[in-house]
């Protein structure tokens, strides 16, 4: 906890010397590589930290990562950069350069840093490991394989089945006599970016859906995402309607929005639109657009979210003022003009319009362009706000299951996995801008969600880092012909192996409530702990104490539940109250709220 | 006093009040010496609001037609408004509540008033007193004693009757140094760190003028403070230029020639009128109602409060680097010794002690820091962000302090055994209460008026085990380690649970909390039993 540098300032900081002798020991050998990881290079090299200056050490690379720790007596620092963190390799300085550590490479990541090495000039030294780190960030783009496919892990769960997609709608109530499971698409025909098992109207035939897919961009049509169990308003997601310059008009997709709002009887089918009017009105011109008044019975309302280039965009100034160095005097106003905070407010200010519409019992339809960026993010988050299941450490899997990975969110376009092509137009952090809505939510609902922020960050870390295969590839057609489930470990194999990581202690199950975040910038904060956690003088202060506790407190919360299991077992009049009370591991299915438990511990007490 | 000449009409009925997170009510408003009653004409559950008139900082009234409105602006930022049938109804009501509540006269407030029914009036007032603080640090007993030179304010009519001072060094070289400080404030003792010895010591600008006097007893003093190490340092919470300008008016600060062994800092903290309008400034930005906040962050950052939240916390943490970490004893002083001076001495104990970190711990060193060493709570609270009258001596300090003390339970959400709901609850009372505790400007105006015969004590009142249990973090673990807060603006928060209180989401966010403190303590309950 003490903080290794002077911040107050004046003082120079007296960093007692480490001995010599320690540093006899090998310097890479307390890597612990994992099963399928092989060792490719190591080279003595110069860290150009942002915070410590230049630190000597020595750098391993190996098929899945980049390690780095430092050989220097004063300064202790190490690195370990999955190389799917990697957006870019360039080199830096020439033959001739002058000045210290002016040679070597520059590395930008995928993750809010940078990393730059300096090398001695003589001797081409920088070659071998420029091409090896370009070839092994880079697999796809050299006919390599990524390294999830090499990956000899093992984990007592298996992740691939977290999410089956008839179970899911079984949750859900469905089928029932107004909604169908279709199974249309089995062979990616219908839809090529769609899952294969999909939700539609009661009433619609296989006909029907055809001619529909052929009205809206790229087939994706409106299919269910979420009914509510009481109300049976739903949630349904699509792509726009293919308008074009002539305002085209398509009687089926008319009829098939009439049979979606038919299914619960609302008298208004609302349409979100996510975009700002103007570019749904621009998206004319390469022939979509947006659903006009020839939709009877429906009303389109726009959310104003911004294209994945301006959040880019936004993105990229956002690091800007957090790394390396992170701005100090104006830094509210700085923050402001990245507009980072603003967007993330429009994202969740949408979803919740739609969980509110919804939970008033009217069906909602949202899109944007082609249904899988906005989309998911809207369709998702409003799910997270209407189902508690999802707030559940397992339910929040099946959720990006389901909305982001099923339904074709172009994880690998958007974030370039292998790709060498860091300039790609279609990489885009909306995933991180999903997490990051997630977030604020956990921030203003500190008991409603069962997992917590160590593991919203795993999530982040392992969008990139290519060592699971779930986020990898556009769409289930392109997973399956690539194998990915039975030839690659899934995230979730990983998260529930230990849960114990990733559970917030204070959890409290409340089944029927419906969470309405602030979306206001008063409410919003930045997420410091992602945004800004490669600067050491930043970093949330005594954080391994605080996990300490927090395992502490979980134990805590177990014995307790124990205990109140065998209370409950001695004592059978009460015992009616409690049935339905969690046992340690599966609070998730639990619907009376640890607070109710209390009043009834009470009487045995 | 007689409150009746103000109270031309005492009880309305048909009045509409409409408050923050409730739905409008309609019953009936009372107006006494010290409150305003508004009781609910609803049977099925009859609400009352009471509201020490002392709480409002501002009305606003509006007529319209026979009926007319008062919004009122209260200390704690709850804007309420009433709706009053009568327009001389509603002229009176806001007159008593314009007068009654910035009444001047101290002994009549409503703290010599309170009497409930569970508390008697305290044998002991308060939770310490410099000589038992003294007499339980022995640590102290070889090298510092207690000087009682000051029992009848003579010599320093700020400071309290008794003070720690270097064992050395006489009653009467003390008279003398008190002379060179302004207000008599001299060097005095206000922490001893047991880990290493040194000390952080407390006292008002030197009186050096611009013809650069000096005084022997005063050097003398200083000189005995860091006898047996090589130097002490000096934190001027002023900037170098502002200290120099302090000689043209008989200040100034320890010139190098004459405290060799001194080194000097400047640090330029805000305080008075500055300070002020930062916090009406950001006020002002959170209560902003428009829908237009997509200037938010910047109207935040214009107001300065997170920057003076920042400077408090960095010059604190500077006072703590030189006496842990470098292992040296530092005098902290600005002018008058008693804003800036207090906050970083006692921002640095929180940060370096762990015994301050406690509840009781951390009272005692409000008592200590704030109470008896003086802060001028009367003048500078008089007023908060909402007050149209002309500022005098407003400054919100403490408030600043609390603020503090909030970013570092946030950045170190186990290490201190308060939560939350306890600097809440300070920040409410330092501008209007109960309790006694923070009347008067100093000690010696506190024994001449007798409140501590005659009013209740806040900080006793806190330690009761139910309150206590309410106050306390279920979260906290002791750790002798310093709590060194990370002062970059990245780290530090608006504070919302204060600023954006009255908003729905904090309070969401306050029942959240509540639950997770009921939580842990059964959870520890029946691992005990």
């Amino acid at each position: 906890m003490a903080s290794p540098v002077s911040v107050y300032n004046i003082l120079e900081s007296h960093t007692p010397p480490t001995r010599k002798e320690s540093l006899k020991m090998e310097l890479l050998s307390d890597v612990s590589l994992l099963p399928g990881e092989e060792r490719i290079t190591d080279k003595d090299i110069i860290y150009i930290c942002p915070f410590s200056g230049a630190v000597k050490g020595k750098v391993l690379i190996t098929n899945f990562r980049l390690y780095f720790k430092s050989s220097d007596a004063d300064v202790t620092v190490t690195l370990d950069v999955p190389l799917g963190a990697i957006s870019r390799v360039e080199k830096m300085g020439g033959a001739s350069s002058r000045g210290e550590n002016s040679y070597g490479l520059d590395i930008t990541c995928k993750d809010m840093r940078n990393l730059r090495f300096a090398l001695k000039q003589e001797g081409h030294s920088r070659r071998d490991i420029f091409e090896v780190l370009f070839r092994y960030a880079f697999p796809l783009s050299h006919g390599l394989p990524l390294f999830a496919y090499l990956s000899q892990e093992k984990y007592a769960e298996t992740g691939w089945t977290i999410y089956k997609p008839v179970e899911e709608f079984r949750r859900q109530g469905l089928p029932n006599n107004k909604w169908r499971i279709s199974f249309i698409n089995k062979s990616y025909d219908l839809c090529d970016t769609y899952p294969t098992v999909l939700a539609v109207p009661y009433k619609s035939k296989e006909e029907d859906l055809r001619k529909v897919a052929a009205f809206r961009s790229r087939g994706r049509i409106p299919v269910l995402s979420w009914i509510h169990r009481e109300n049976q308003a739903v949630i349904a997601r699509c792509s726009q309607p293919l308008v074009g310059m002539s305002g085209k008009r398509n009687k089926d997709d008319e009829r098939y929005l009439e049979l979606i709002r038919e299914a619960n009887d609302t008298t208004k089918l609302t349409i979100y639109d996510a975009r700002p009017n103007v570019n749904a009105v621009a998206n004319k011109a390469t022939g979509g657009g947006y659903e006009g008044d020839e939709y009877q019975n429906a009303e389109l309302i726009f959310l104003d979210i911004q294209n994945i280039h301006v959040m880019r965009e936004s993105q990229k100034k956002l690091k800007d003022i957090v790394y390396p160095n992170v701005e100090e005097s104006h830094w509210l106003s700085s923050l402001e003009s990245t507009h980072w905070l603003e967007h993330v407010k429009l994202v969740l200010s949408g979803a919740i319009q739609v969980a509110d519409k919804v939970s008033s019992g009217n069906s909602v339809v949202v899109h944007c362009s082609d249904g899988w960026d906005r989309t998911a993010q809207l369709t998702s988050l409003a799910m997270l706000m209407l189902d508690s299941h999802y707030r559940t450490l397992r339910g929040f899997q099946v959720l990006i299951e389901k909305e982001w990975i099923s339904f074709g969110h172009k994880f690998a376009s958007r974030i370039g996995h292998g790709d060498k092509n860091h300039a790609d137009q279609d990489r885009s952090p909306i995933f991180v801008q999903f997490i990051d809505c997630v977030w604020q939510m956990t921030k203003q609902f500190p008991t409603a969600f069962e997992f917590n922020e160590h593991l919203l960050l795993t999530i982040l870390d392992h969008l990139y880092s290519c060592r699971f295969g779930t986020f990898l590839y556009n769409c289930e057609s392109v997973r399956d012909q690539h194998e990915v489930r039975s030839k690659t470990v899934s995230l979730w194999s990983l998260v529930n192996s230990k849960v114990d990581m990733y559970l917030n202690p204070f959890y409290t199950p409340e089944s029927g409530r419906v969470l309405y975040p602030v979306a206001s910038m008063r409410h919003l904060e930045l997420w410091v702990a992602y945004y800004i956690r490669w600067n050491p003088r930043i970093r949330q202060q005594q954080q391994s104490p605080v996990e300490q506790r927090y395992k502490e407190l979980l134990a805590l919360r177990d014995e307790y539940l124990k205990k109140l299991e065998q209370l409950q077992l001695s004592d059978s009049s009460t015992s009616s109250h409690l049935a339905n009370s969690p046992t340690p591991n599966t609070t998730s299915s639990s619907t009376s709220t640890p607070s109710q438990q209390y009043t009834h511990l009470q009487t045995p007490l | 006093m007689e409150f009746a000449e103000h109270i031309k009409t005492a009880n309305v009925e048909d009045v509409v009040l409409r408050q923050p997170l409730q739905p409008p009510s309609r019953g009936t408003l009372c107006i006494t010496g010290h409150h305003l009653l508004f009781s609910d004409r609803e049977e099925s559950d009859s609400r009352q609001v009471l509201l020490l008139l002392r709480n409002i900082d501002a009305i606003e009234k509006r007529m319209s037609g026979s009926s007319g409105t008062i919004t009122m602006k209260c200390k704690d930022l709850r804007v309420l408004q009433l709706d009053i049938p009568g327009m001389e109804q509603c002229l009176n009501i806001a007159h008593s509540i314009e007068t009654l509540s910035c009444l001047d006269c101290v002994s009549a407030m409503y703290p010599f008033f309170y009497r409930p029914v569970d508390l008697s009036l305290p044998e002991q007032w308060g939770l310490s007193s410099p000589e038992m603080h003294y007499s339980q640090m022995k640590e102290l007993y070889e090298k510092w004693r207690l000087s009682t030179v000051n029992r009848d304010y003579s010599v320093c009519p700020s400071y309290p009757p008794a003070v720690i001072v270097p064992k050395s060094i006489d009653d009467d070289t003390l008279k003398k140094a008190a002379k060179f400080r302004q207000g008599g404030r001299f060097p005095v003792l206000c922490y001893y760190h047991k880990k290493n010895g040194m000390v952080i010591m407390r006292s008002s600008q030197p009186l050096l003028g611009a013809n650069r006097k000096r005084c022997k007893e005063d050097e003398l003093l200083l000189q005995a403070v860091i006898e047996g190490s090589d130097k002490g340092y000096i934190i001027d919470t002023r900037s170098m230029q502002q200290a120099q300008q302090a000689r043209m008016t008989g200040g100034g600060f320890e010139s190098k020639s004459f405290y060799d062994r001194w080194k000097r800092f400047h640090r330029q903290m805000e305080r008075g009128k500055a300070l002020q309008e930062s916090l009406i400034k950001l006020v002002e930005a959170c209560g902003d109602e428009s829908n237009n906040m997509d200037r938010w962050l910047s109207k935040l950052e214009n107001s300065k409060w997170l920057s003076h939240v920042q400077n408090a916390l960095s010059t604190a943490g500077l006072l703590v680097e030189c006496v842990e970490r470098d292992g040296h004893s530092v005098l902290v002083h600005g002018s008058e010794g008693t804003d800036c001076s207090l906050l970083i001495s006692t921002l640095a104990q929180l940060i370096m002690d762990p015994c301050c970190r406690t509840m009781e711990g951390f009272l005692g060193l409000l008592e200590r820091e704030w109470i008896q060493a003086r802060h001028p709570f009367q003048q500078r609270c008089a007023h908060s962000a909402y007050s149209h009258a002309r500022l005098q001596q407003e400054s919100p300090v403490f408030l600043l302090l609390l603020d503090c003390v909030w970013q570092l339970w946030r950045q170190f959400p186990l290490a201190l055994g308060f939560s939350e709901a306890l600097l809440l609850r300070l920040a409410t009372e330092v501008y209007a209460s109960d309790y006694g505790t923070f009347l008067c400007n100093s000690d010696q105006e506190r024994c001449a008026l007798e409140v501590k015969e005659r009013t209740h004590c806040l900080f006793r009142a806190l330690l009761r085990p139910t309150e206590r249990d309410y106050y306390s973090n279920p979260l906290y673990e002791r750790t002798e380690l310093a709590i060194w807060p990370s002062v970059h603006p990245q780290s530090l928060q608006l504070w919302k649970g204060y600023f954006l209180r009255w908003t729905q989401q904090v309070r969401h966010l306050e029942e959240a909390q509540e639950e997770i403190r009921n939580m842990v303590i059964e959870w520890g309950k029946l691992a005990r039993s």
